[in-house]
């Protein structure tokens, strides 16, 4: 049985009740993130809710651990994609991605 | 809150097993659960839907879940305990919807569990290098594979099971590379013969590999990781030095116990006699420096599942003999034989798979140690090398370990780097800061009912409120 997930825009069909971080991997989908300071990618590592690498903005609440999340259909998930697919460093993530900023801004303060 | 004879922190097969003794002998029990679900990380229950697919992961679990919900046990799963208040001994916590929340109970069983250590080496922060437990994760409770060709590396027993549970879901593992020697004949071999279900696991695992065709390489070693935006090879060194193409690396150096909350409620800890990171000093029961406070399971010191059985069982019966109970002393001895025997074990596992620190002398100088702040282990030396810098000296100047993970992940490689740069560094850990993990804004609010009572004394060891990372 499965249930569509929006990943930044596209409709992604993902087995029913699998974690966030799972249907992500399963789909192809590494780069959930990108480094405040450096722009660089960043996917899930620990996959218990340490690492906080795996942050994700899910239905419009920033800072979301995806692997501590699972699957509802209709999910609308942001992840941080290049800003300039030219440019690996991502460009001025500040500037550009919203919520690129993870320490900053964007935090469920 | 004061109602209550026993509060447990961590619902994993520690906590679950004491909240089921103390329960069924008649206490009265509330267990804490960050998560929303119980069982901890072994005990990690797949999703309803997950189960109508692939049927029930580790049915042991589902049935003491459903034991010590049985038995009466308050569970307040989506709770957070995140510090400790003034008086030294309630717990402050935060509810699943933010609010704050403050628990106290007659005795407290700290049952946190333990995280997955990581060494560093260049290109681990990259997209496609896991943890050999979130390859695990992905693979038993969502039965979706990682990768297509993984790669294992690290140190530890624990690096066969998941190399297992991958093949099971498809996975082509293309090696398991091992940074000791533990497969061989010798002296420890030999003494692991009296542990026959230990070594019959273990068999396992290899045959299944062998089976597989899927190589151990002893004494070998992940040098770096490498790709555009995405890991695509791996550079090993050591006895099989060489590249190997791969779409994920799973690491883990063994796992490091967490010990915050039982350092904020001023229990004694010891260094641990390799790494240097605090243990709390607790008797075969689990029973602390301080007689209210008892701690369990893999926080007081990796033993495995079984241990962390035996040794919530051995501190619930205690706690029911001091508030008189009838236990047994047969059934007491006999759960306090088993602790003893399962740490017997658990330290000849530990001789035989050491995490290799010496690597990190080896790691670049621009090698990213400090995933969060992004510091380099560069950085980290050149602080340390200073006269007087110890390891909070180098967080401070650094900012490593201050980010999100509060130094989790790379904290036992900055202090190793920090005291390779600086022999006269002082032997020191992080010190233990609330909140425990980052918390809602709106959890740090007075309960209530705790207003009083603010300007009391606190134990030894506590952190100040407000660390910093709050959210």
């Amino acid at each position: 049985m499965s249930v569509h997930i929006h990943v930044d825009g596209r409709r992604v069909p993902v087995p029913e009740g699998i974690s966030l971080a799972a249907a992500l991997v399963g789909s192809g989908h590494w780069t959930f993130r990108r480094h405040a300071v450096s722009g660089r990618p960043r996917g899930p590592f620990c996959g218990m809710g340490v690492c906080f690498e795996c942050e994700l903005t899910v239905d419009g609440q920033p800072g979301v651990r995806a692997c501590l999340a699972h699957v509802r259909d209709g999910m609308r998930v942001e992840t941080c994609p290049p800003t300039d697919p030219d440019d690996p460093s991502g460009g001025d993530v500040l500037a550009a991605a919203p919520g690129a900023g993870t320490t900053e801004e964007g935090r469920g303060v | 809150m004061s109602d209550r004879d026993v509060l447990i922190v961590g619902g994993g097969p520690a906590g679950l097993s004491a909240a089921l003794s103390a329960a069924q002998g008649g206490l009265r029990v509330a267990l804490v659960d960050e998560h929303t679900e119980l069982g901890g990380q072994y005990f990690k229950r797949r999703h309803p839907a997950v189960v109508a697919r692939h049927g029930d992961f580790r049915p042991a679990g589902t049935r003491l879940v459903t034991a010590v919900r049985q038995a009466g046990v308050d569970c307040l799963t989506g709770h957070l305990v995140w510090g400790v208040a003034d008086d030294g001994a309630t717990l402050l916590v935060a509810g699943p919807d933010g609010a704050p929340h403050a628990l106290r109970a007659r005795f407290t069983v700290l049952a946190t569990g333990a995280h997955e250590r990581v060494l560093p080496f260049p290109g681990w922060q990259l997209p496609g290098v896991v943890t050999a437990g979130l390859a695990l994760h992905l693979a038993t409770i969502d039965r979706v594979p990682v990768g297509r060709r993984v790669l294992l590396a690290g140190t530890g027993p624990f690096l066969l099971p998941v190399a297992c549970a991958l093949l099971e879901v498809g996975v082509r593992v293309v090696g398991v590379a091992e940074a000791n020697h533990p497969y061989r004949l010798g002296r420890h071999a030999a003494a692991s013969l009296r542990y026959p279900a230990r070594l019959r696991e273990l068999a396992g695992y290899l045959a299944t590999l062998v089976r597989h065709r899927v190589p151990v390489w002893q004494d070998t070693y992940v040098l770096s990781a490498s790709g555009p935006d995405r890991l695509r090879q791996v550079t090993l060194g050591g006895r099989h030095a060489g590249t190997v193409e791969a779409d994920v690396l799973c690491v883990g150096h063994g796992f490091r116990p967490n010990v915050e909350l039982a350092r904020l409620l001023g229990c004694e800890t010891r260094p641990d006699p390799v790494v240097g990171e605090p243990v709390p000093v607790a008797d075969v029961v689990g029973r602390t420096s301080r007689p209210d406070v008892y701690v369990v399971g893999e926080a007081a010191g990796i033993a495995g599942v079984h241990a962390a059985r035996a040794r919530g069982q051995a501190a619930a019966l205690d706690i029911l003999a001091r508030t008189g109970r009838a236990v047994p002393p047969a059934r007491q001895r006999r759960v306090h034989a088993r602790v003893r025997r399962l740490a017997r074990f658990a330290a000849l596992t530990e001789a035989l798979f050491p995490p290799p620190l010496h690597l990190l002398d080896g790691i670049p100088d621009d090698t990213e140690v400090c995933r969060c702040e992004q510091v380099s282990a560069g950085e980290i030396r050149a602080t340390a090398g200073l006269a007087h810098n110890g390891l909070n000296a180098t967080k401070g100047f650094t900012r490593a370990g201050m980010g999100l993970c509060q130094g989790r992940e790379c904290g036992t490689a900055v202090a190793c780097l920090t005291r390779a740069a600086n022999p006269h560094a002082p032997a020191e850990a992080f010190t233990a800061r609330m909140p425990v993990r980052p918390v809602p804004v709106t959890a740090l609010g007075v309960p209530p009912r705790h207003a009083a009572g603010a300007d009391r004394g606190r134990p030894a060891g506590g952190g100040t409120p407000g660390g910093e990372v709050v959210r």
